[in-house]
């Protein structure tokens, strides 16, 4: 294993675990929102999230360069607001995988939130708790495991994130390219055998991550 | 009237025989694309075989022939992935020709049209972004990079690089305007109205780029495949390489 | 207490709750079968749903007045919500349950942890979890955890339905301390006569979502054992 290679596994690990903890709170307001209220244009914007699910993860990156590039409105703004640009960097690595991963995040926590009884957040509001208090109190604290396995399936997605990541980030090695566009650029330079160390780290990592959440799930369970 | 049964019977052995009129797998790199597409328009058009084309960057042509794809003719954008093939015995020898040569250009996106007087401009950081062919691996990126080199501005320039995936996409991330700009062929800058040549690398200086194009061992289509091989190198065909910006070798 | 109910419309696909009544009692009882409204009553009065129109209204304690623009949020009307499934926080201890709505309740209305777990005989359980517990000991804390809160009304949604013959005989007792010990008044939902002559001093019969009469128990059911509806009682009188 040399530096560069640990770059890569340091960069892929890096980028994955700063995309879930963004997409963390928006993502379980959604799935709460989603769980427990009706409101106008919800079902508009259940489609919007499921469609990365969907769509091949391409096209999702073409959108995604297309609204961030330098011509883009999103990329537009932040060159003048903030005088930064995002494609062709990390920050368009987090941001691709943040947008394929968000929709596995929002529909387990949906599920977790879907399964309280919701008799027990009325009493709790019977019993003088405000919606808030009872937020923190009593819904949060029971979807607590269904909000873990929402974190690792997202991490777990964003760690394997290819299609969308390459489109938007590219493969700059030191700067973007993470362990999916290292496997396959080194099928492209004919490099078999160093793609197969990187799918070894990815089993290994895939594996670890199921791992966890399936003891989690237990531990939580023995309650 | 009892007959017919046997003649059908007969018609559709044949069947099998005529309708399948020849089809040749051309796998070629991806700066041929609009060229050889009018090509083999014009040849199926007098009466050829089908062409189906695979466009690629020539590395990935080169993987996916090694893995096994079913290829008849491998038109390569340099020697270097043709010689790989031979060396693996998937190239028939005596087919080999060197067909076209071309030449580099750097390109800027059409809105905001730059004028170089020299490449080693591109030294300045005002280029913040420019996108290449991959170095290591894509043609027009090795050459692209071989002649920063020998300008001697490489190191200023290598952490601006962005790497694409073949010369096209390259020329599609200048024409997308997130890229300051680009090294393409000159074939490419001819082909998009989205980007301006600001400076065309005089072909004394630049790297010898040459396209070698050759049939494929094993190839299901020989007779079809050495048909259109040889078609490419009638002085017709030439001439609409050299339309599309390729300088025809000898 | 003298319970106001007034002019309610509640609309749910084909179902609708029309009730409007005044009735004073200190347990309620609210009688019908299945699907005539019960729950449903109960949940508006909690706020936990909302009536497109009426007026609530606990002695002078106004709940809810469409006209006067007014609606009070469920942790604001005071009032103690006990349903038929229980709903005891899993995640918590008894002890935690019960304390859940006490720090809320004011000072001055404060009922006491330790008396509420004497007069219930809870006080050896205070410090299990909820899966620990049998199905009376869980209806004992689910009275109890309401009680804390100090409520101004107390709701209860056939609360002994799910139990055996023999733990009802059992905790009825207990409901009946809690109206002499505690006096807070209650409405009262079941199906079972037993229960309702027991403990209630005034009845609402519903159907079909509507008030159908108000009563005392002795006028809708026989002395008999059986303790039979006696016929007429689901005709519409007031």
């Amino acid at each position: 294993m040399t530096t560069d290679d640990a770059q890569v596994i340091g960069l892929t690990l890096g980028t994955a675990t700063l995309s879930t903890l963004i997409i963390f709170p928006f993502g379980v307001a959604l799935a709460w929102l989603l769980a427990r209220k009706e409101w106008p244009g919800k079902s508009l914007v259940e489609t919007l999230v499921a469609l990365p699910l969907v769509m091949p993860p391409v096209a999702t990156g073409l959108i995604l360069l297309t609204l961030l590039g330098r011509r883009g409105p999103i990329g537009v703004f932040l060159q003048n607001a903030f005088g930064t640009e995002i494609v062709f960097t990390w920050k368009a690595v987090v941001a691709a995988m943040a947008v394929m991963s968000f929709p596995f995040l929002v529909r387990t926590v949906r599920l977790a939130f879907e399964e309280i009884n919701p008799r027990l957040e009325h009493v709790a509001r019977t019993l003088g708790a405000s919606p808030l208090r009872v937020f923190t109190t009593i819904t949060l604290p029971l979807a607590t495991r269904g909000m873990v396995a929402g974190a690792v399936w997202a991490f777990a997605r964003a760690l394997g994130e290819f299609g969308a990541t390459v489109l938007v980030a590219g493969d700059i090695p030191g700067r973007t390219t993470v362990m999916s566009v290292a496997i396959y650029s080194d099928i492209q330079l004919g490099d078999d055998g160093h793609a197969y160390q990187f799918l070894g780290v990815s089993a290994v990592l895939a594996f670890a991550a199921i791992l966890f959440s399936n003891q989690f799930s237990r531990w939580g369970g023995a309650r | 009237m009892k007959y017919i049964p046997l003649v059908f019977l007969m018609l559709s052995l044949l069947t099998p025989i005529t309708i399948k009129a020849d089809e040749v797998d051309v796998f070629a790199a991806a700066s041929l694309t609009d060229a050889l597409k009018e090509i083999a328009a014009d040849y199926e058009k007098t009466g050829g075989d089908k062409i189906i084309f695979n466009f690629a960057a020539s590395n990935t042509l080169d993987m996916q022939i090694k893995a096994g794809a079913p290829a008849d003719i491998f038109f390569s954008a340099d020697e270097a992935k043709m010689d790989d093939l031979a060396k693996q015995g998937l190239v028939e020898k005596e087919t080999r020709k060197d067909l076209l040569s071309n030449s580099l250009v750097i390109v800027v996106p059409a809105d905001n049209p730059v004028k170089l007087t020299s490449a080693a401009q591109l030294a300045d950081p005002k280029f913040a972004k420019i996108a290449l062919g991959q170095p290591q691996s894509v043609p027009a990126g090795i050459y692209a990079k071989a002649y920063l080199q020998k300008i001697g501005i490489w190191p200023q320039v290598e952490a601006r690089i962005i790497p694409s995936e073949s010369v096209r996409a390259a020329l599609a991330a200048v024409e997308t305007g997130n890229v300051d700009a680009g090294i393409v062929y000159k074939s490419d800058a001819l082909h998009s109205k989205k980007v301006k040549t600001a400076y065309e690398v005089p072909v004394a200086e630049g790297p010898v780029i040459t396209y070698p194009a050759a049939l494929i061992q094993g190839s299901k289509h020989e007779d079809a495949a050495k048909k259109f091989l040889d078609y490419l190198a009638t002085s017709s065909s030439l001439e609409t390489f050299e339309k599309y910006g390729f300088i025809p070798k000898g | 207490m003298r319970f106001q109910c007034r002019r309610l419309q509640l609309r749910q696909g084909a179902f609708l709750l029309q009730v409007d009544l005044e009735i004073t009692g200190q347990v309620i009882g609210i009688f019908g079968s299945s699907g005539a409204g019960k729950t449903s009553l109960l949940e508006v009065v909690a706020g936990l749903r909302r009536s497109a129109a009426g007026f609530i209204a606990l002695d002078d304690h106004v709940l809810m007045d469409t006209s006067a623009r007014k609606f009070l949020v469920p942790e604001q009307r005071g009032v103690g919500y006990v349903p038929q499934d229980l709903a005891l926080f899993p995640h918590l201890s008894v002890r935690k349950n019960l304390l859940y709505g006490h720090s809320h309740a004011t000072l001055s209305s404060r009922v006491d942890l330790n008396h509420v777990a004497v007069v219930l005989e809870i006080e050896s359980l205070l410090d299990r979890s909820i899966s620990q517990l049998s199905g009376g000991q869980k209806q004992r804390v689910a009275f109890a955890r309401a009680l804390l809160a100090s409520p101004r009304l107390l709701l209860m949604d056939e609360p002994l339905a799910s139990l055996d013959q023999e733990l009802k005989s059992k905790i009825i007792p207990y409901l009946k301390r809690i109206r002499d010990e505690f006096q807070i008044p209650m409405l009262y939902v079941s199906h079972s006569p037993e229960e309702v002559t027991q403990l209630c001093d005034r009845v609402i019969v519903m159907r079909d979502g509507k008030c159908l009469r108000i009563s005392r128990p002795e006028e809708l059911f026989e002395a008999s054992t059986s303790m039979a509806l006696k016929p007429g009682v689901y005709d519409s009188e007031r």
